[in-house]
């Protein structure tokens, strides 16, 4: 992979802005973990920057698949997606995850570790994890999300995952700028579907029960069909939730069928284009 | 943990105990009666009836580094010089289970003990030493089936059967979870290699301690006594009712367990750590399994004074606290004692430097008097009024692990790990604010001083040798046996019907590797990382008037303004070292000073470190070393960052990293080095002091 210690100003008629568009293009790592740090940054100045990077970063084609993963905290999003990662990369794809971890209100830190939980993807090359903190304000994750993940695209991932902090802020607007949102549930945590769960139930096309294994299998087992049928009754259509365990890699491959299948119908009905239009017009 | 309580008169200790300035007769009135006999039940003056009466303690002083032939010279030299029992460490791939050709262990190799790939190693280790003689503890855990079985076979081909090896091999993996870090495979598997090796020991080496139950760990990452002593014993139950499963009796194993503490500053509250435990261990094996043989309820305990108390500011404070520290051992009862040297909060000990920390044993053992009664302190109002409280207090957290199905549930989920991280993480605030007082730390600074000689291992001279003497292993041993026997291991992982470790000697005996019979058994265990949360918000707050801590808040705000986001940092331990205390705590104080903090996973290469440093774009990466293998592996990163196009990105260091070596790190690029007690507002300070030298503003 090329690589280079500063943007490259070589010519008077190409601004940096478009000499990193490039270098994205061309699958240089360091100059799309900028340009995520650039379409993130929240100097008046730099918006303007990050438009002109955006403007430069062609549409993929075909189109990448976006995929959001949400859940409550401790459902095993992270491993999940590690183990869903190493499949897709065996079936030879790129893959990248954007993992949005929360920002703390009083200090404005946050602490960024899911990379821990990720230990399969981190040693591959073929996948690239930026995790970024939540900032102040849920919307402005959302746009912000949108604009790195239109960059990882640019750079030539096929799928881009996006990881959300699954406490119920700005579910809704992370699931507009992706194709398929998973949501990923846990087993006895389903009695009441208030709150964040139904939040969550509501933004989802696809459902997994995870920690289906050893001792909670049957426990899983039986909170998915209890979803399946909560499921069906809000949203008036029958609706297939699968029980997998991250942990031991079982059910993943159904998932990703379920995943492929969903991407499929809305790229084959046209539902794809125009939610991409329409999520143009969000700009 | 219950509330901590406000004092009304006396002084609230980090154990939530209020002492008050006085102690009499009515506080022990209740406690006195049936307890004043070493030896008898339920053991608080002693677990043997005479003590050093008959005989003394064993001085035991842990040590290994570099090849085996080099440690076997420093063991020989010390039984010379008094040492009474070997006590092996082992380097960090051999704790988890890589030889020492493996491509993720470049820089660990020898560096923190002494590396071990068969048993041609484990021979040469022992050459010349009479192993039906002296008795060796082993510190090991991750590794613990090749290692043991290796010391096994090897004290068989030099005439020694098991029957006669005295020792300890510490076998603790429930702590490796919470603290240390050098496990290998997850808890399940790894509870049930515990239960195979106290299955196998109390069968074949009856003289063998199965286990070594360490709260030493705990106490080293910031346990306060009482979660020290909670923890480790709920480690005890745990390990007992591993046993029970395989259909032993507890009587047939009970006897061979054994224990081992940290002995820190506070003195009597070490005293009566040492008395509480052998009380609390003998009622509740008692009550939970009552065995019939006597000996299952006594707690025999191995100690080692503090590492964490040691400063390396004005380092020769530290022989006053390893004598203090030591005499608590004492006075607690202790069988056996690591007495630490004064440099090792810089470097591995000089051979000056070991053989002080030997003699403080044999000054307190010949020039005291302190031999010539059993429990001296036994009936002072205040040690038995301290003991019982801290009893007390242990109990209850026992009690809430239980609560949640015991300590392997508890590791599971992190809580002992959460609740030890958090009251470190007070106490260095109470340091870091100077409401708790070092000497040479934080106050009374000497205003001069030398750079400590240290030594020096060559690890790449070291790498070479053990590189070589693998290759003539594997040319030289019969390819098909040690193929089938590693077969059998894998088997056995997969069924539970045969025991691990007798398959382990076996393999070992055909001259299988350490590395060769690890990874045989984690094609079906797998290889374990623990993800632990890490705690935000208990560094910052109190600080949250702090002047100092107010203006690096400022500062770190302005940052964020001129660079469009918050400063962000990657804190990251490279290679095998698992010792993540002070990473942990830089990260949760970072994080509450408003930093972005990345925080690296466990056992990074320097590659894969460079990488997400690149990728997360991060302004800095905060490296921390306690193992030596520092040279080689920050080198290695800051060339592997260049690679990546992210050599502006600034790297400082932090832990234990002696003078000699800081001008080849600042010649390669390193910013600044953080010594071992740098604040966290200092550490800060430095880290916010290099980028704003140096980072441009904005989006570069």
């Amino acid at each position: 992979m090329r690589s280079k210690l500063t943007l490259p100003r070589e010519s008077v008629d190409v601004g940096p802005e478009e000499a990193l568009g490039r270098s994205i293009a061309a699958g240089d790592r360091r100059a799309l973990a900028q340009g995520v740090t650039l379409v993130e940054s929240a100097r008046p100045e730099d918006r303007a920057r990050a438009a002109r990077l955006l403007e430069t970063v062609r549409e993929r084609e075909p189109p990448a698949l976006r995929l959001a993963v949400t859940g409550t905290p401790g459902a095993g999003k992270s491993t999940l997606i590690d183990k869903l990662g190493a499949l897709l990369i065996a079936e030879g794809q790129r893959i990248a995850v954007l993992a949005i971890d929360p920002t703390s209100q009083v200090t404005g830190g946050s602490i960024l570790g899911d990379k821990t939980r990720m230990s399969g993807l981190l040693s591959d090359a073929r996948a690239f994890i930026r995790p970024s903190p939540s900032g102040s304000a849920a919307g402005g994750v959302a746009e912000r999300t949108r604009e790195a993940l239109r960059l990882c695209e640019a750079a030539g991932f096929d799928t881009v995952i996006i990881e959300t902090l699954g406490v119920g802020q700005g579910e809704q607007a992370v699931r507009d700028i992706v194709d398929v949102c998973l949501v990923v549930l846990l087993a006895g945590a389903g009695d009441e579907l208030t709150g964040i769960k139904r939040g969550l139930l509501e933004v989802g096309d696809l459902f997994v029960v995870n920690k289906a294994d050893g001792a909670g299998e049957p426990e899983a087992q039986a909170a998915r069909a209890m979803y399946e049928s909560a499921l069906g009754t809000l949203q008036g259509r029958p609706t297939q939730v699968l029980a997998v365990s991250a942990l031991e890699s079982t059910g993943l491959s159904e998932l990703r069928r379920a995943i492929a299948d969903r991407f499929a119908e809305s790229v084959s009905s046209g539902e794809l284009i125009r939610e991409r239009s329409r999520q143009r017009a969000l700009v | 943990m219950s509330e901590p309580k406000k004092p009304a008169s006396g002084t609230l200790t980090r154990e939530g105990i209020e002492v008050q300035p006085l102690y009499t007769r009515n506080d022990v009135a209740e406690l006195l009666s049936d307890e004043t006999l070493p030896g008898v039940f339920p053991y608080v003056r002693g677990p043997h009836a005479t003590m050093y009466t008959e005989k003394a303690w064993t001085i035991r002083q842990y040590a290994g580094f570099s090849s085996a032939a080099e440690s076997n010279a420093f063991y020989k030299e010390a039984l010379k010089g008094g040492q009474r029992g070997l006590s092996v460490a082992f380097d960090l791939p051999t704790h988890r289970g890589y030889d020492s050709d493996h491509p993720r262990v470049l820089g660990d190799v020898g560096k923190a003990g002494v590396a071990v790939d068969s048993v041609e190693d484990m021979l040469v280790l022992f050459a010349g030493i009479d192993l039906g003689e002296i008795s060796v503890s082993m510190t090991m855990n991750g590794a613990v089936l090749p290692i043991l079985a290796a010391f096994i076979v090897a004290a068989e081909e030099s005439g020694v059967p098991s029957a006669r090896l005295r020792g300890t091999i510490q076998n603790d993996i429930l702590k490796e979870f919470m603290v240390r870090n050098t496990y290998i495979y997850p808890p399940e598997p790894s509870l049930r290699i515990v239960g195979d090796i106290i299955e196998y020991v109390s069968l074949k080496l009856p003289n063998f301690n199965s286990i070594s139950i360490s709260g030493y760990h705990m106490h080293e990452a910031g346990a306060p006594a009482d979660l020290e002593l909670a923890f480790t014993l709920a480690d005890g139950l745990e390990y007992v009712r591993a046993a029970l499963s395989k259909g032993l009796s507890v009587d047939s194993f009970a006897p061979q367990l054994s224990f081992f503490f940290a002995i820190g500053m506070d003195l009597f509250m070490e005293v009566a750590k040492l008395r509480a435990a052998r009380k609390l261990w003998a009622t509740e094996l008692k009550r939970l399994f009552n065995p019939q043989d006597p000996r299952s309820l006594l707690l025999r305990t191995h100690c080692q004074t503090s590492g964490v108390s040691l400063a390396s500011g004005d380092p020769l404070n530290n022989i006053v606290r390893t004598t203090i520290e030591a005499l608590g051992a004492v006075l607690g009862g202790t069988q056996s004692l690591h007495t630490n040297a004064y440099d090792e909060a810089v470097s591995l000990p000089t051979d000056t430097a070991a053989r002080i920390a030997r003699n403080t044993q044999l000054i307190l053992q010949h020039e005291t008097g302190l031999t010539r009664t059993v429990d001296p302190l036994g009936g002072s109002y205040y040690v038995e009024a301290l003991t019982e409280a801290l009893l007390q207090r242990a109990k209850s957290v026992m009690e809430q692990i239980e609560a949640v199905g015991g300590m392997r549930a508890a590791v599971e989920r992190g809580l002992p790990k959460q609740m030890i991280e958090r009251a470190a993480t007070e106490r260095q605030a109470r340091i870091d604010q100077g409401k708790e007082l070092l000497v040479g730390v934080n106050c009374y600074r000497a205003p001069e001083q030398e750079p400590l000689a240290v030594r020096v291992i060559d690890n790449h001279a070291l790498r070479k040798v053990q590189l070589e003497r693998l290759s003539k292993l594997k040319r030289e041993r019969n390819a098909a046996d040690v193929l089938s026997a590693l077969a059998a291991l894998t088997e056995a992982a997969r069924s539970s019907a045969q025991n691990l470790l007798e398959l382990s000697v076996q393999a070992m005996r055909v001259r299988a590797t350490v590395g060769e019979v690890s990874s045989a058994l984690e094609q079906v265990f797998g290889r374990y990382q623990a993800h632990i949360p890490t705690v935000t918000g208990v560094y910052g707050t109190p600080l949250s008037k702090d002047p100092e801590w107010l203006s690096l808040v400022t500062r770190v705000k302005a940052f964020a303004a001129r660079h469009g986001r918050q400063p962000r940092i990657l804190v990251v331990k490279l290679g095998q070292d698992g010792h993540d205390r002070g990473a942990r705590l830089i990260a949760a104080g970072l994080a509450d000073l408003g930093f972005d903090v990345d925080v690296g996973p466990l056992f990074s290469t320097p590659a894969e470190a460079a990488a997400q440093a690149a990728d997360n774009d991060v302004h800095v990466v905060g490296v921390s070393t306690q193992a030596g293998a520092h040279l080689t592996l920050v080198v290695d990163l800051m060339r592997e960052l260049q690679l990546r196009g992210a050599g502006n990105i600034e790297v400082v260091c932090g832990g234990i990293i002696p003078e000699q070596d800081h001008a080849a790190l600042i010649a390669s690029g390193v910013r600044a080095i953080l010594g071992p007690g740098t604040r966290v507002a200092e550490s800060a300070k430095v880290i916010l002091d290099a980028l704003e030298a140096h980072a441009p503003p904005g989006v570069s």
